[in-house]
């Protein structure tokens, strides 16, 4: 007779070699991922948050095609992983662990501060997949012929909206086609809910990241594409700066910070909430009781017929130049962000919106989504990468955006006579701070 | 007099006339004398050098390497030195001219405020008749104990414009609302409350400790001469507390000046800088822009402010003494 310990382990182990041999067959599609029976080693990798969580939740499956690895995800603040890394590539880089999550926003700081603290990925084979990911994901993960990261997640930008409220004031989020449109809805949902409720939260004098939006969407940015000067004083910006003084103008903005925002959609003070795409984790985690009162729409065009699309946030993976066992990191970094199969399991399991273009033709993605009232957000959120302009945070990304905070929110208080007054205050900063010229 | 001051003062006075117990006379020849002397000199040190290797490593080399570091320019890989880089950009940088105007007027509000109540807590918890006086030590005493964390976190949402507990209470009194954290008087507010409320019953502690010694016999021979209380603590407890207080107030001036926690984790600096300090902007520079060269001139100058008063001071009252 068998003992029953032993009667329980047969099927599971059957479970084993059948999910082994699986996958073998099926990456012959794939050339470009590198071989499991040449891949083998221990890592570990440093993440915040629910990207840690996605990663490790990923494991599993990776390990049924790479048995020979072991993955060890140190789940980390978000700060702590920046800052400590940070520390560390000072130091030498010794004692970074084997792949470390960047923030797109901080990744060039790394490599031109830092330029042998992490490995070039096209050494270990990343040249013939770079064309799998958006043009503007990979500008800051590269220096010179080097590529220090593969991009992860994007934040496509959307306006997540409140569905009962928009219908208490009579708006059809179909026909809000322009920033003028939303303007204009804004102060009818205002006048229907007695002032209560604001159209949009702007994080006035903390947070700039309704203007980066606006501007990316315009075609503008703190920096030009090449780095080499300081553009935030261009039309582009300017313009999008008149939009959010029209906006607060129009009394339809409520000021918040990330905690309040949170508490304010809870509270339903709020119609709108404009983000990079991994938002809809946010409200959905926060918010469960309000299942089927939000949707998702694009973003307003500055003309109409203009462009719908802006992203804020991302972030990447990088290897450090110290790893025992790139080849192993290299492989768990290419089965998560290279393949649909890990893209599309970590949009699953917290709302990580990939930076994959080939994750868009996944059944998932198209999928409606109950939460959202039945909407296929994704489908709607990916649909809008290959549109979102390019543009480079830079090293100098954080001194740009706390010069900006502080320019923007003092023309909103009325304290410069016009946005492009207090935009060339704001260039001629970061120029100062930076080093930059200022661009003609 | 002055010996009774305070334990403080008196270690000074100590380390002046030189140690209690007298030497022992040399009856051995010179020589002999000298090799003890030098044998005596090396076994001091040698007691002295776990903590000399401590100070040197984590006290020392930090302060050298810092102001190595004032000199460099950071904005190159690796840092060249170029010795006015970082202090002519002090000169016409507006977000550092911010932060020092931020930092000293915090200094000049909260400072005095905090002193104030410091002394009124002092002198009412010093009262005979009070009950339970330790409890009402360690209550005063317990902020300094929270993680600075933690109560930073509940501040921010007491003072939150929407949903905090200090809105409600203005509110239910009838009072205007104020939007505290997104207002620049608001956050200011906020951070001052914030201090004081930290720091209020420490400092009371220290001028405890200067209350508590200075002799009963002076205030019964003034209550014999007929002199009311204010008179009492106008001409005995001030002038005695005064090294007491001037210790206190350096702490606090050398605090204001590091001050960091509050603005950070409160406000955020904000809004739009309002609150941003000689210590968070350090902090942006050196470990966000990860330009250290910057951030260790910022830190000098602030050193440089804090220390200026407190030498003036110190060297005030060492003509007292």
């Amino acid at each position: 007779m068998l003992a029953p310990k032993r009667l329980a382990r047969t099927p599971t182990l059957l479970l084993l070699l059948l999910a082994a041999a699986l996958p073998s067959r099926a990456e012959v599609s794939d050339p470009a991922s590198p071989n499991p029976e040449k891949v083998s080693g221990s890592i570990t990798v440093w993440s915040w948050n629910i990207a840690a969580e996605a990663l490790s939740n990923l494991v599993p499956a990776f390990n049924r095609r790479y048995p020979q690895v072991k993955v060890n995800v140190v789940n980390m603040g978000h700060g702590d992983v920046r800052d400590r890394a940070l520390v560390v590539c000072a130091a030498g880089g010794r004692g970074l662990p084997d792949i470390v999550t960047i923030e797109n926003q901080a990744a060039e700081q790394f490599w031109l501060q830092f330029p042998s603290c992490f490995m070039d990925l096209n050494r270990l084979g990343f040249a013939s997949i770079n064309a799998r990911f958006p043009a503007f994901q990979k500008i800051g993960l590269s220096a010179g012929a080097k590529t220090y990261a593969m991009p992860w997640d994007a934040g496509p930008s959307a306006v997540f909206y409140r569905r009962d409220l928009f219908k208490i004031a009579g708006i059809d989020p179909q026909s809000i086609h322009t920033w003028d449109d939303f303007i204009a809805a804004g102060k009818r949902l205002k006048a229907a809910t007695k002032g209560k409720v604001a159209m949009i939260q702007d994080d006035k004098g903390n947070d700039d990241a309704l203007f980066r939006q606006l501007a990316v969407q315009n075609g503008c940015f703190y920096f030009s594409n090449d780095g080499e000067s300081v553009t935030i004083s261009q039309p582009g910006c300017v313009e999008a700066l008149e939009t959010i003084k029209k906006m607060w103008d129009a009394g339809i903005v409520s000021s918040a910070g990330w905690d309040q925002k949170i508490q304010s959609f809870k509270a339903g003070l709020t119609a709108t909430e404009v983000y990079g795409g991994w938002y809809a984790g946010t409200i959905s985690n926060n918010a469960p009781d309000q299942a089927g009162k939000w949707g998702v729409f694009r973003l307003p065009a500055f003309r109409p017929g203009g462009r719908r699309a802006s992203n804020t946030g991302g972030s990447s993976l990088a290897i450090s130049s110290k790893s025992q066992n790139a080849q192993a990191a290299y492989a768990f970094i290419f089965y998560a962000l290279a393949t649909r199969e890990g893209q599309v399991s970590m949009l699953k399991h917290r709302g990580l919106v990939p930076a994959l273009l080939s994750a868009t033709d996944d059944p998932y993605v198209s999928a409606p989504q109950s939460y959202w009232g039945g909407q296929a957000i994704w489908a709607e959120l990916l649909g809008t990468l290959k549109d979102v302009p390019t543009y480079r945070p830079t090293r100098y990304y954080y001194e740009a955006a706390g010069i900006s905070v502080i320019a923007l929110s003092n023309y909103i208080d009325g304290k410069y006579p016009s946005a492009a007054a207090a935009l060339k205050v704001a260039a001629d900063r970061i120029a100062a701070s930076t080093g930059l010229p200022v661009a003609k | 007099m002055s010996t009774e001051l305070s334990p403080i003062w008196r270690a000074r006075w100590r380390i002046r006339r030189g140690p209690l117990v007298p030497h022992r006379t040399p009856a051995a020849p010179a020589d002999t004398f000298a090799k003890t002397k030098y044998r005596q000199t090396l076994i001091a040190y040698s007691f002295l050098a776990p903590f000399l290797a401590v100070f040197l490593l984590f006290w020392a080399w930090p302060i050298v390497q810092s102001m190595l570091f004032a000199f460099q320019n950071w904005r190159v890989s690796p840092p060249t030195f170029d010795p006015a880089f970082n202090w002519l950009r002090l000169t016409s940088d507006p977000l550092f001219h911010a932060a020092l105007r931020n930092s000293l007027a915090l200094l000049i509000i909260q400072v005095p405020l905090m002193m104030l109540l410091a002394l009124l807590l002092a002198v009412s918890l010093n009262e005979r008749n009070l009950r339970y006086p330790g409890f009402f030590r360690f209550a005063f005493f317990a902020p300094v104990v929270i993680s600075e964390v933690s109560y930073s976190a509940i501040f921010r949402l007491l003072f939150n414009g929407d949903f905090g507990a200090i809105n409600s209470v203005l509110g239910a009194l009838g009072l205007p609302r104020t939007d505290w954290l997104n207002t620049p008087a608001g956050a200011t507010t906020v951070v001052v409350a914030a201090v004081t409320w930290r720091w209020t019953g420490y400092n009371a502690i220290i001028l405890l400790a200067g209350l508590q010694s200075i002799p009963r016999y002076l205030y019964e021979a003034a209550r014999l001469d007929g002199i009311s209380s204010f008179q009492q603590f106008r001409y005995i407890t001030l002038p005695l507390l005064r090294p007491v207080i001037v210790f206190a107030l350096t702490m606090s001036v050398f605090g204001s000046l590091q001050l960091f926690v509050e603005p950070h984790l409160i406000t955020h600096s904000g809004p739009a800088g309002a609150t941003e300090t000689l210590g968070t902007y350090l902090y942006k520079q050196g470990f966000v822009h990860f330009n250290f060269g910057y951030a260790a001139a910022i830190g000098y100058v602030a050193a440089l402010i804090a220390l200026s008063p407190s030498l003036f001071k110190i060297r005030m009252l060492e003509k007292k003494a």
